[in-house]
């Protein structure tokens, strides 16, 4: 018995190295000075900091990602909340099935939306740019924004609104004082989580963003070349965006698993 | 009061079927045309498909023959993963949840870059097992080739297999395996039971994930695989420098195709192990 519980704990052990160890490494190669990503590691240093900061595009794709990141949670945050607003006052039964329909661009290759959207824009006229970018983002953010508001909207108790209603409140009023700040934690970890998202997408991005670049397509573009080591840091920097806006938003949306 | 309501999903169902419905049924047609001196041109007839299928079977059996392996150890990585992290370590249980969050964010394009520098020649896992002299010679089996493949598909979808699973597992009580236990079930029994029936909707879910993604790929066997290539690799230049939209849509339905009627026979498998 007590033989078993330890192979339990040491598989778990290894899984878990497993799952962590490259974004460990990604972050570790990103402060040390050779040139290759490998062991044994002598120096550590900010040299790649300095070289990305020092690179022609590195602003510029940084300003890309926020600006898309943004646009794309604040746009998805206002339609997917009305969504699950409206959602959770109908049918649970078509409520479901209305939330499994609009999941569908979720599970799709990435590959098979981003060419759809391309010959999409391309056939209708539309340059591309940034705000086709941001437009194609919001078919992923929009389901999981929908998602998490939508289940705490069922657990809302509309008692409160109703009190207020008797105290004579008007609809908005009572909706502006009373449903937001109690949804509010909810909804901007909602908003937060599509900023992840919307940051670390790479084909949807490559395909319908025309001649532009976000810190994604940069990385792509110095990884076809050759393993430079600048990769690491940019990385780390796309890591952090990512990690610690997912973060906050599950703690916000007090996810647990 | 109920078209309040209707109203309120309306921006939603907007955005849905402008960017998506529409553009996927005009996507869906052009596969039925044909490209002459770098136009389209209307012209309805199914030889695209032809194309697609008979010219790219060897493409896609390397695709399906990495991606369905894939699906399956994801999945099944990922189930006892969530049921070490629900049963056997207590309260490390959330750590290791809260572990495959961080990875489920930690991007997709670094993930891949971060398996190239681990396996190649003279990434971590040689240079490691030279410096410890474990190896003389770079181990050369594990970049651009299929073992590198499946390493980076399966880190990559692990947190995709892991959270549907958990999910399910958590309502399995674990006095009910216990008292499977005592009634003398063997441990793969319970793990049968949990996995085909208990958790059923999670690894279904996983699978159906792991299969659509892996299959529709092409990033990874480009910057993993060499010279491997998946049918994603031969898509996506369709709509770049060889411009071939009809072929290349052509191409994607053919292989959602193949993906869904892999997914309906794993779901009659399912069904099949149901008892009742």
């Amino acid at each position: 018995m007590k033989i078993q519980k330890n192979i339990s704990i040491i598989l778990a052990v290894i899984l878990s190295i497993f799952l962590i160890s490259p974004i460990f490494l990604v972050i570790l190669f990103a402060f040390t000075d050779r040139a290759i990503a490998s062991f044994p590691i002598y120096n550590f240093s900010f040299k790649w900091w300095i070289e990305i900061f020092n690179h022609r595009q590195f602003t510029s794709c940084l300003i890309n990602s926020i600006i898309i990141g943004v646009s794309v949670a604040l746009v998805s945050s206002v339609t997917g909340t009305m969504a699950a607003i409206g959602l959770s006052k109908i049918p649970t039964k078509s409520a479901s099935l209305i939330l499994a329909i609009i999941s569908i661009p979720i599970m799709l290759p990435p590959l098979v939306l981003g060419i759809t959207l391309l010959t999409f824009y391309v056939s209708v006229g539309m340059k591309l740019g940034l705000h086709t970018v941001i437009i194609s983002h919001l078919l992923f953010t929009q389901p999981f924004v929908i998602l998490i508001v939508y289940s705490r909207m069922i657990n809302f108790d509309y008692s409160v609104i109703d009190s207020a209603r008797d105290l004579g409140a008007s609809p908005l009023k009572a909706f502006l004082t009373i449903t937001i700040p109690i949804i509010q934690p909810v909804v901007i970890g909602a908003s937060l989580l599509a900023v992840a998202l919307s940051v670390d997408d790479f084909i949807i991005t490559f395909f319908t963003i025309g001649a532009g670049n976000t810190l994604p397509t940069l990385v792509f573009g110095m990884m076809r070349t050759s393993l430079k080591p600048e990769v690491n840091a940019i990385g780390t920097i796309i890591l952090f965006m990512t990690i610690s806006s997912s973060m906050i938003a599950l703690w916000l949306t007090k996810y647990r698993g | 009061m109920i078209k309040k309501n209707y109203l309120l999903i309306t921006p939603a169902i907007a955005v849905f079927v402008f960017l998506f419905v529409f553009p996927f049924i005009y996507f869906f047609i052009i596969s039925l045309w044909k490209i002459k001196f770098y136009k389209l041109i209307k012209d309805y007839n199914l030889i695209n498909y032809n194309k697609a299928i008979f010219n790219y079977v060897e493409i896609f059996m390397t695709t399906y023959s990495v991606s369905i392996p894939v699906a399956i150890i994801t999945t099944i990585i990922g189930f006892y993963y969530s049921y070490l992290a629900r049963f056997k370590t207590g309260r490390y249980g959330l750590a290791m949840i809260f572990i495959a969050l961080i990875t489920l964010f930690g991007g997709y394009l670094m993930k891949i870059y971060a398996w190239k520098t681990i396996l190649g020649n003279e990434g971590v896992i040689n240079s490691i097992l030279i410096y410890f002299h474990i190896i003389k010679e770079p181990l050369t089996f594990l970049l651009y080739t299929k073992v590198g493949l499946v390493i980076t598909f399966v880190h990559f979808l692990l947190p995709f297999a892991i959270l549907p699973t958990y999910a399910s597992l958590r309502g399995v009580n674990a006095i009910e395996i216990d008292s499977m236990k005592d009634l003398g079930a063997k441990f793969y029994h319970i793990q049968f039971m949990l996995f085909f029936q208990r958790c059923r909707t999670g690894v279904l879910a996983s699978f159906v994930f792991c299969l659509l993604i892996v299959s529709g790929d092409f990033l990874t066997p480009f910057l993993i695989g060499g010279k491997i290539s998946f049918i994603g690799n031969m898509i996506a230049p369709k709509f770049g420098q060889f411009f071939d939209w009809p072929l290349g849509s052509a191409m994607s339905f053919t292989m959602l195709t193949f993906s869904i009627l892999i997914i309906v026979l794993v779901s009659y498998l399912f069904k099949w192990t149901d008892p009742k």
